[in-house]
């Protein structure tokens, strides 16, 4: 639907944002990071939620699962595992 | 009076299942929501002179009804409508567990918080003022530990009290923004107008405008209820450009800030740095490098138990089965109904009897596995394969339990979540070798490919992981596309489980086995028994009785020449001896001539037995060829034949169909080889490569047993588990249909070689 020139410009645009927001699938084990927006589907964002996982949370990594996905945090105090494609949906600020 | 009812809410892992078999003791009833496979669980309990009913609810985050857990919970919740509902929370993750209490109290339930695990809380260092939470939660609010049941005798007062409408409830509000408030004011006001049933309208309002189905549906069934609802999405739009977010996650946070508030008044928590033990039993059991050798050794080792430990009542259930059978066909006239009795029932049954300490030890490993935590480390480490067949990690367990016995294996499908993940696994599980196909790889190996034996049994089991793959990827991409849920899944602290909550999960389950063992397979054997045992008359071509008197006379006459023969070589020897000293009888030449003489006698009666053997084989296959059975076989032979499998293909096939290993006691039966496990296999190795089978044919045979419809039992399991005849009829079409393709192009291609 969409010009070839556009689409390549919108991607870059993508891409850029992207590169901005750091995600919480870039973190390594022992790195604490603060949520600063939680995207997704509706479904995954609301199941974060009621797991009690909001913006401005404190999120530890914890460590890869053996065959590098899913990726265990550490949340409020708990232990949660999330693939590491929907932790690419999470932007986070290192601490 | 009728008993009260009492409703467990709690999450998941919050020890809601502990509480509920400390409540009602031994007295509960599982079974299933109707409906659905998620499990239900029923007890009793007594306090004061009441009879309370106690029920389960499935763990749950929310009530939201997003998953099948959530929707059952709330269902009861509302429809069933329970004198009290025990809200069982996590102490020492009060921030998450409230969550679920916020809804409830919403939801307008008349609560009693448990909160469990104050243990936990303790070292964690965090002091809970309990009466002021359960002020500000208007709901009594009881310290407990679950596991030594300290604080038990005040949570069954503190239930007894609110049954009885005796305890202090307050109506508490939870706080949302200006903007929802109104919406709620006006939802309220119009439900009354509407005459409508305009109770718990701040439960109400924040479901509709989170646009929940359900809430949805009933309002739109009210007269004027459509006015409302364009309404409601009217203000929906206005609030969430307001707040740049979606509005649930507005309501969502506006409950947290609920909860904060609770927290910051009533928790004090003095800095304390406890060992977190189950961090540290992590690194060993999710390690990166060991996380996968240590899993495969914990696999390993639930087979070897289950099947070492299991191996001992096995054998004696089967002497016990074979007792049985002796007794009752020694004190039973021969009859039709002795032979029912015997061969059908106590034989049939008893074939798959023998499994029942097996299951019972792999259901015993499970429970351990589920109640001490490890199950979520398990999906945490399998998710990244099972994923790529569109699965959780979690499927990994029921399909590694099919190489035992897919019955259970399907049962075990209920630690999945949602409804497409059960169904493809339990589609998926027939193609994992259950121990009884072994039994058929072993003969026909044993009789085909008698050197590369291992090699090609260990083939077929890795044949069945790639056909399971194949499967996934084509059936996720068809009949079950949807999209797999999120992953988001707790890894929950470790707990050493109560040896009393692991020995009633291995018995709620393994008793629905054995209910299956009285139902479906004992009707399945009365009918294959039926099938082979008529009609009583069948005319045979050849005279088999006179055949083997014709041998019996025949050799009796050849043994008769050489008894006379040597009577004449003894005679000729008495009368050359000549010996004073020694008595002929106690010469070498006597013996010598004895001993020739016996051996000539051994080898024919031998000689004998196996022209009897023959004969009789003979018989029994033709006999078997004239029963009800034989003609299934030969009437289905035309659509086997393209696969090379003759008639009795056919048949063993077809009785496999009751339990995979009976197509090897039906050759036993078409062979007519007698009894005794190693006799009967060697004998039946001989025929089957008489009987015109081919190594190619035997080869297609093999890769036939492994795929094609699922035991008797096990399609039962799978009509049970999905509460559909659709999938156990998809299972039996699709398996049946590989199996004969792939039978079809081994033995074409491999004939024109």
């Amino acid at each position: 639907m969409w010009g070839k020139k556009k689409d390549h410009r919108l991607k870059r645009q993508l891409s850029e944002t992207n590169q901005n927001k750091q995600r919480l699938s870039q973190l390594d084990s022992g790195d604490k990071a603060r949520i600063v927006e939680i995207g997704g589907s509706e479904q995954f964002r609301i199941r974060l939620i009621e797991m009690g996982v909001l913006v401005n949370d404190i999120v530890e990594m914890d460590k890869l699962a053996p065959l590098q996905d899913p990726i265990e945090f550490i949340v409020k105090g708990y232990h949660l595992s999330l693939r590491r494609k929907d932790a690419d949906k999470i932007a986070i600020e290192i601490l | 009076m009728s008993p009260f009812h009492i409703a467990i809410a709690g999450n998941p892992n919050s020890g809601k299942t502990t509480i509920f078999n400390a409540l009602t003791g031994a007295r509960q009833r599982v079974g299933n929501w109707p409906g659905v496979t998620v499990e239900r669980k029923e007890g009793t309990m007594d306090h004061f002179g009441d009879k309370f009913t106690v029920i389960d609810l499935p763990g749950t985050y929310s009530l939201a009804s997003y998953s099948i857990e959530e929707k059952v919970a709330r269902q009861f919740l509302f429809e069933e409508k329970p004198h009290v509902v025990v809200n069982v929370i996590d102490a020492s993750n009060l921030n998450r567990n409230l969550y679920l209490t916020t809804q409830l109290i919403e939801a307008g339930t008349p609560l009693v918080i448990a909160l469990n695990m104050m243990d936990m809380a303790d070292e964690k260092g965090l002091k809970i003022d309990t009466k002021t939470l359960g002020t500000l939660l208007g709901a009594p609010v009881i310290p407990i530990v679950g596991r030594t049941k300290e604080g038990l005798e005040e949570l069954k007062k503190a239930i007894h009290s609110v049954a009885n409408q005796s305890a202090e409830i307050r109506d508490i509000h939870i706080p949302y923004p200006q903007e929802i408030e109104e919406e709620i004011e006006t939802v309220s006001k119009t439900l009354n107008t509407l005459s409508a049933d305009a109770d718990r309208p701040r439960w109400k309002t924040t479901r509709l405008l989170s646009r929940d189905e359900t809430t949805t549906k009933k309002l739109q069934q009210i007269d004027g209820g459509e006015s409302l609802l364009e309404s409601i999405e009217r203000s929906i739009k206005r609030i969430e450009s307001i707040y740049g977010d979606s509005i649930s996650a507005v309501i969502t946070h506006a409950r947290y800030g609920f909860i904060q508030g609770a927290i910051r008044e009533c928790v004090t928590e003095t800095i304390t740095t406890p060992r977190d033990y189950s961090r540290e039993i992590d690194k060993l059991l999710t390690n990166r490098w060991l996380g996968l050798p240590v899993f495969a050794m914990m696999m390993w080792l639930m087979f070897k138990l289950t099947y070492d430990i299991g191996g001992y009542p096995m054998d004696w259930i089967d002497s016990g089965v074979v007792w049985l059978m002796e007794f009752f066909s020694g004190i039973l006239p021969q009859s039709m109904f002795a032979s029912l009795l015997v061969d059908g029932v106590i034989g049939g049954v008893g074939s798959i009897a023998v499994f029942l300490p097996n299951i019972f030890i792999l259901f015993f490993i499970i429970a351990i596995f589920e109640d001490s935590g490890y199950m979520a480390r398990v999906a945490f480490i399998m998710d990244r394969i099972m994923h790529t067949i569109g699965l959780h990690g979690k499927a990994f367990i029921p399909m590694i339990m099919g190489f035992g016995c897919n019955v259970p294996a399907i049962m075990g499908t209920r630690i999945l979540e949602t409804k497409r993940d059960r169904i493809l696994t339990i589609l998926l599980n027939p193609f994992m070798s259950c121990s009884a196909r072994f039994p058929v790889y072993v003969l026909v190996t044993g009789a085909f490919f008698p050197q590369y034996a291992a090699t090609v049994i260990f083939g077929l089991y890795a044949f069945g992981i790639v056909a399971a793959i194949a499967s996934g990827k084509l059936l996720s991409k068809t009949v079950l596309k949807g999209f797999s849920k999120p992953f988001v899944m707790e890894l929950p602290p470790y707990q050493r489980p109560t040896l009393r909550s692991i020995l009633l999960h291995t018995w709620e389950r393994g008793f629905v086995f054995i209910q299956k063992m009285g139902t479906v397979i004992l009707v399945g054997s009365i009918i294959i028994w039926a099938l082979g045992y008529f009609p009583r008359e069948v005319e045979l071509d050849r005279d088999y009785t006179l055949e083997k008197e014709k041998i019996f006379i025949k050799f009796t006459e050849r043994s008769d020449q050489i008894n006379l023969l040597f009577e004449h070589s003894i005679d000729k020897g008495k009368r050359q001896h000549f010996s004073e000293m020694v008595p002929f009888k106690e010469s070498a030449k006597y013996s010598v001539l004895i001993e020739q003489r016996d051996s000539l006698l051994t080898n024919l009666k031998l000689e004998q037995e196996t022209e009897l053997v023959e004969i009789r084989y003979e018989e029994m296959a033709e006999t078997m060829e004239n029963k009800w059975i034989g003609k299934i076989g030969k009437f289905i032979e035309p659509t086997i034949a393209p696969l090379g499998f003759s008639w009795r293909e056919g048949i063993a096939l077809v009785t496999g169909f009751v339990a995979k290993e009976v197509v090897v006691s039906t050759y036993g039966v078409l062979f007519g080889v007698g009894e005794g496990v190693e006799e009967k296999n060697s004998g039946v190795i001989n025929r089957l490569r008489q009987s015109g089978m081919s190594p190619l044919i035997a080869f297609g045979f093999l890769i036939f047993t492994l795929l094609y419809t699922p035991c008797l039992a096990t399609v039962a399991a799978i009509k049970r588990e999905t509460a559909s005849w659709m999938y156990a009829i998809l299972s039996v079409v699709y398996s049946f249909s590989l199996a004969w393709l792939l039978a079809f192009i081994i033995f074409q291609t491999g004939s024109l070689f």
